[in-house]
């Protein structure tokens, strides 16, 4: 999924009403059931029939080269596949997605296509498709390129790591990478790199305006093919591909249906409208609970929330016991069980459970008062200081409580002497404006993990970027101007050693390697506590009594190909 | 025989006298007082108050933890420091439930949950009184600020007449221009949301309504020849607007007042209930109203909206009642039966 | 007679509030906090590719430039792209869709206030100071003190939640999907984005009984609001009529009181109710962003608070604008509509 999924909007939007009435409704409607009651037409044994999926938001465009949204690749992800596919329950294992073989051989990639796939318009997949995918999406040099200003993953996606795509064959393609990148199939396999058709590419004006076009038709390879986006009515309906190359489609259709406020959502799925939904807080999660017609599905989540001391900005950050004391101080158990309701577990290093590389060994920092005043005490600074934290309003994922966790960290580190002043802000995008130019003490952020891969959490978000000899001896932070400084990077962190360990693993095909690699680098971080590691999310979703073979996901997905509604 | 021009002599001769002395003197006082809905609006009012300072003195103190986010109460040792009492979900993940033995959440109203209680357990009927104190207190600031900003723009742009009149009116109709809920959401995505960034907008919507009002009674003032005459005698301009125009505008301001202070009321819920207006936890009317509507429309848990919606409706139904008598009072024609 | 110079004169005084309707609207982007770059490309993006957005879309010119551009684009309906909600979608797109459901919606609420409201007021005029009179009259001033965000849940909980009578949300079956044009004499045409139309248009009856049926209760809410309004100003304005010389002169001519405030007072009393009724349709259109949220209905006050939330700033612009200019053209109409039919105005 994507950064940009939050769990509850309900700040915004909310749209009282739906559901319960509905399904009684059904029989004086005469519209032939509403939505949950309509697994008899399509007849034989389980399959057949529509699948609704209720969720929180509608976007209008559903062009995944056009999108930063989690909403639009649930839809996307049906329609389109991708290279290779996450396999739907595993936190980050591979499958074959359109190529049936790819191997990483230093700079290059090879991979064998898929051969008889055809698009929902009846055009044959092949590796110039893949090619026009790329070039539309990062080679500037293509004529239907869609410019810098469509979304941030086209150079985080591809842009940055493909020098070129070769077209080896209809079914062999050559990608020139710009240097040894462990993380690139995984990279393939993200809703960004989804395969669009070179013959629509083409069909559309050169202009990126016109382009737009293609996410108001999307035509792609995946198990549903778009029927209609109805924006009046805050609805998509996908109908079954028939010619599907992989397994399923198990229903006739799939409507994704928008209500936003997440109990009435939840109460729709209780009720058998729809079948599937997700984005539920611990309001609607205890609410699936105590019915007994669905059930609450949950996973560990692919993501980390934190809050990060600003090494740049503040002199007090760059002493490693100060950091520490704050990790003592704050009480992550606290936040976790209480204010984020136990729909999260305390987190100890920067990667979370289930990914390559995660540490076993390393355990939250335990909440200790006594041990915090004596580390701010070695460091010189008893008594703690003053200093600003800034956080976002609106719930996250990794964050359901913004300003409740910032009140509770006040409050903790009030006790051992600091003055904590709480700085909110009250859109998301302000607060990133605000943190990626590097202008607060201290801040909350997160992340979602894009390719579970491990370079994804310890590279982006720690490593900082700039060149080694950048970095002063003797010093472990860098200011936010220097030269090709990642903003993504929050702290300030420059540990010359860690990012030679996070570097070198990225470049590093041998996965044993990269494990003990990034193992090593979970260490150094948990010991050097650039930030507090708050919380790992889990993931939540709802599904109806009549949905089977539902495979919940915490990367990718939604996995409707599969699902049969009875 | 129009009111109007009698609260004109009666002020004209009153000149210098106090508000309630000029009030006494006028027949509004006496008519609105004969309007027995007015009497009830009146009275809804006062009744309201008195609710809204039982909950901000009284009330609040010793249940502050059953008005505020519970989670918190808990976090802080408030209501129940030992985490183990709590009952833990099937979920299995070590969720406490929200509330403590003995809490009940999204209870049925009952003897000592009198409108029973919502999905974090808190006392509904207590987070509704502490809503009358919220209400009445920002509605307040609201009216207040834009009568104020109103009064005085519109009292400046008819004395001044010509391009101050035409500066500050046309951008009063731009203002004017907007549904007012409308503007006050534009303006709360450039503040942000709040109570008190929901007032400062409000305060923009309302205030050229004011302003307009004003204006125009101040202008049939000026054209009186008194006024005139204290110019002529040299009155400094500060003076001429404070002692001579404003008392004479003082009616339709009190009425505008009365009647926009139900709408105020409206809005600022209107706004917490999409959102912009109180934040989590806040124990406004609107809130509550929203929670009452996620928690409890698909479930039956009627008593979650239902509470909050009435005492905002009855509230409003006050000032509505007071402003309408108020106008009655002051335009005698609707009084004139046809028998 | 109204002349064309009132006309004209009346829309020649639209421009410079219109003018400054859109500088407000321009200022409100610019002192809304947070790069609308970064809201485009969101957290991933570089400091590069953010500048590089920036530069696209002219955000580091200077403001006068931006402005000037903003208002030629405004003149001609186009606001750009939007941000989010509809990314890449132009604004002027999304708002052709969502226009019309709330166009519709406010059309059935005023129709129900004034099929209600009309008589209602009438009744109370006629039977002044009695009992219906007093209980018409409080019940309208309970009407409008009754906000829609509490007459919608309520009904809902009881026509939905415990009769079950009625859908709760949406405006229609959530697995009806209509076709997206339909056909007359073999022409294809596109349709109204009004679902009580768009179903008979193509014909499918089932579809418009749910249509229908999902419209009553958001319909109904407005309407309450809308009748308490327009049965108010009905009875104060046909008792103002009656006071009128010219009644006093039919009476004294012998015709019975009821007779003469109906005969002659209905014609002239309903003048001033026009004029709430247009007002009222302005007020509409801001109660839809709470309508239309209550009942989850996507039109364009459900537009908005997405906007909002979202950052989607050129969708804030787009929809606040189009709001502005149908209430100013709403008034502009009633403002015409009134001279027409009261010559006495001063034109």
């Amino acid at each position: 999924m994507s950064p940009e999924t939050t769990v509850d909007r309900r700040t915004f939007l909310k749209a009282a009403g739906g559901a319960a009435a509905t399904a009684s409704l059904a029989g004086c409607i005469g519209d032939g059931g509403d939505g949950g009651g309509d697994g008899d037409d399509g007849g034989d044994g389980g399959s057949g029939g529509t699948l609704v999926y209720a969720r929180g938001d509608h976007p209008e465009n559903y062009d995944p080269q056009q999108t930063t949204s989690g909403e639009v690749a649930k839809v996307t992800n049906q329609i389109f596949d991708q290279l290779i596919l996450f396999t739907p329950g595993s936190g980050g294992a591979l499958e074959d997605g359109l190529a049936t073989d790819y191997s990483l051989d230093g700079e290059s990639a090879n991979v064998t296509l898929r051969e008889g796939v055809t698009f929902h318009d009846g055009e044959e997949f092949t590796a110039e498709d893949f090619r026009a995918t790329y070039r539309r999406f990062a080679d500037d040099s293509y004529d239907y390129y869609l410019g810098e200003n469509r979304s941030g993953y086209g150079p985080f996606t591809l842009g940055n790591w493909v020098d070129s795509v070769n077209v080896q064959g209809d079914y062999e393609l050559e990608i020139q990478l710009t240097q040894q990148y462990a993380p690139f199939l995984r990279n393939l396999a993200m809703f960004a790199a989804s395969v669009l058709s070179k013959t629509q590419i083409e069909s559309l004006g050169a202009n990126p305006d016109d382009q737009v076009a293609l996410g108001t038709d999307p035509v792609g390879t995946g198990a549903f093919a778009l029927d209609q986006i109805d924006n009046e009515n805050q609805r998509v309906r996908l109908t079954a591909n028939d010619d599907f190359w992989g397994d399923g489609p198990q229903v006739d259709a799939v409507v994704f249906k928008t209500i936003t406020e997440n109990s009435t959502r939840v109460q729709d799925v209780i009720n058998g409208d729809s079948h599937i939904t997700d984005n539920l807080d611990s309001q609607s999660s205890q609410q699936v609970e105590d019915a007994g017609s669905a059930e609450l599905l949950s996973k560990d989540g692919i993501n980390h929330g934190y809050m990060a001391m600003n090494m740049a900005r503040r002199e007090e950050f760059r002493s490693k016991e100060v950091r520490q004391a704050i990790a003592h101080a704050v009480n992550t158990e606290a936040i976790v069980n209480q204010i984020y309701e136990g729909f999260a577990s305390q987190a100890s290093q920067p990667l979370p459970p289930g990914v390559l590389g995660r540490n076993e060994d390393l355990d939250p920092y335990p909440t200790d008062k006594e041990q915090a005043e004596q580390l701010l005490a070695d460091a010189g600074y008893e008594g703690g200081f003053e200093f600003e934290l800034a956080t976002f309003s609106n719930p996250r994922g990794y964050n359901p409580s913004p300003i409740e966790t910032a009140n509770q960290v006040k409050s903790d580190l009030e006790e051992i002497g600091f003055t904590v002043n709480v700085n909110q802000f009250s859109t998301f995008s302000s607060y990133l404006d605000y943190t990626s130019a590097g202008n607060h003490d201290a801040c909350f952020l997160g992340w979602y993990t894009d390719n579970a891969d491990p370079d994804n959490f310890l590279y982006v978000l720690l490593d900082p970027k700039v060149d080694l000899e950048d970095v002063p001896d003797g010093q472990d932070w860098v200011s936010f101007d220097t030269e090709g400084y990642s903003t993504l990077n929050v702290s300030g962190w420059a540990n010359t050693e860690y990012m030679e360990m996070v570097r070198e693993a990225q470049r590093t095909y041998d996965e044993a390697s990269r494990r003990s690699t990034y193992q090593e680098a979970n260490a150094l971080a948990h010991e050097e506590s650039p930030w507090v590691f708050v919380d790992y999310a889990k993931t939540l979703r709802a599904a109806n009594e009549a949905v089977s073979s539902y495979t919940i996901s915490s990367v990718g997905g939604p996995y409707l190909n599969t699902v049969t509604i009875n | 025989m129009s009111t109007e021009t009698e609260t004109e002599t009666a002020a004209e001769t009153a000149a210098g006298r106090g508000l309630l002395d000029r009030l006494r003197a006028s027949p509004f006082l006496s008519q609105l007082l004969s309007n027995r809905l007015a009497v009830v609006g009146l009275s809804i009012i006062f009744g309201m108050l008195l609710v809204a300072l039982y909950a901000r003195f009284v009330l609040v103190a010793p249940d502050f933890g059953l008005l505020f986010e519970a989670p918190r109460a808990f976090v802080q040792g408030m209501v129940s420091p030992d985490i183990s009492l709590l009952t833990r979900s099937r979920l299995g993940t070590g969720v406490p439930d929200r509330a403590a033995p003995g809490w009940t959440v999204s209870g049925v109203p009952a003897n000592e949950r009198l409108f029973g209680t919502d999905a974090s357990a808190r006392d509904i009927y207590r987070r509704n009184l502490y809503g009358a104190w919220l209400a009445l207190k920002f509605g307040t600031i609201t009216v207040g600020l834009s009568t104020v900003a109103g009064v005085g723009l519109g009292i400046i742009a008819a004395y001044y007449g010509d391009v101050t009149d035409n500066v500050i009116m046309r951008t009063m109709d731009v203002l004017l221009a907007f549904p007012s809920l409308l503007l006050a959401l534009a303006l709360v995505a450039i503040f942000g949301a709040g109570l008190w960034k929901a007032v400062a907008a409000l305060t923009l919507v309302y205030t050229p309504r004011f302003a307009r009002v004003v204006r125009g009674a101040a202008l049939k003032v000026l054209e009186d020849e008194y006024v005139d005459a204290t110019v002529a005698l040299g009155a400094a301009d500060p003076r001429v607007l404070v002692r001579h125009i404003l008392p004479n505008t003082l009616a339709p301001i009190t009425v505008q007042s009365t009647l926009n202070f139900g709408l105020a009321i409206i809005d600022l819920a209107a706004l917490s209930f999409l959102g912009f207006g109180a934040q989590a936890g806040e124990p406004s009317w609107g809130l509550m109203l929203d929670r009452g509507v996620t928690n409890g429309l698909q479930t039956g848990k009627w008593w979650m909206s239902f509470f909050p919606g009435l005492f905002l409706a009855i509230t409003v139904l006050g000032f509505n009642l007071l402003g309408d008598g108020m106008r009655d009072a002051l335009d005698p024609r609707m009084r004139e039966a046809v028998d | 007679m109204v002349s064309k110079r009132f006309i004209a004169k009346r829309l020649l005084l639209l421009v410079p509030v219109l003018f400054g309707v859109a500088t407000l609207v321009f200022a409100i982007l610019q002192l809304a906090p947070g790069d609308p770059a970064r809201v485009i490309i969101g957290q991933r993006a570089s400091a590069e590719q953010i500048a590089q957005v920036r530069d696209d879309l002219g955000l580091d010119d200077p403001l006068w430039v931006q402005y000037g551009r903003f208002l030629l684009d405004a003149a001609q309906f186009e606001f750009g792209q939007s941000y989010k909600v509809a990314q890449g979608r132009a604004v002027r797109d999304v708002l052709a869709d969502r226009l019309p459901v709330t166009i519709e919606l406010a059309l059935y609420g005023q129709v129900f206030g004034i099929l209600l409201g009309i008589p209602l007021g009438v009744l109370s005029a006629i039977r002044q100071d009695s009992f219906t009179d007093h209980a018409t009259r409080v019940g309208a001033l309970t009407g409008i003190s009754v906000p829609i965000f509490w007459s919608g849940p309520l009904l809902i909980l009881l026509l939905s939640t415990y009769l079950g009578w009625l859908p709760a949300s949406g405006r229609i079956g959530s697995t009806i999907f209509l076709p997206t044009s339909w056909t007359l004499f073999g022409m294809e045409l596109p349709l109204t984005g009004m679902v009580t139309v768009d179903t008979l248009l193509v014909g499918q009856f089932d579809a418009w009984i749910s249509a229908v049926q999902h419209l009553f209760m958001p319909a109904a809410v407005i309407g309450i609001y809308s009748m308490a309004l327009i049965s108010r100003m009905m009875r104060s304005s046909m008792l103002e009529v009656v006071r009128q010389d010219y009644i006093r002169t039919a009476r004294a001519k012998g015709q019975g009181a009821r007779i003469t405030l109906m005969k002659h007072g209905f014609r002239n009393a309903l003048i001033p109710v026009i004029t709430v009724i247009g007002i009222q349709f302005g007020t509409l259109l801001g109660g839809a962003v709470l309508t239309e949220t209550i009942f989850g209905i996507g039109g364009i006050g459900v537009t908005i608070v997405d906007a909002i939330g979202a950052s989607d700033y050129t969708l804030v612009q787009g929809t606040v604008l189009t709001f502005a200019l149908l209430f100013t053209l709403v008034n502009l109409g009633v403002d015409i509509t009134y001279s027409y039919l009261d010559p006495r105005i001063d034109q």
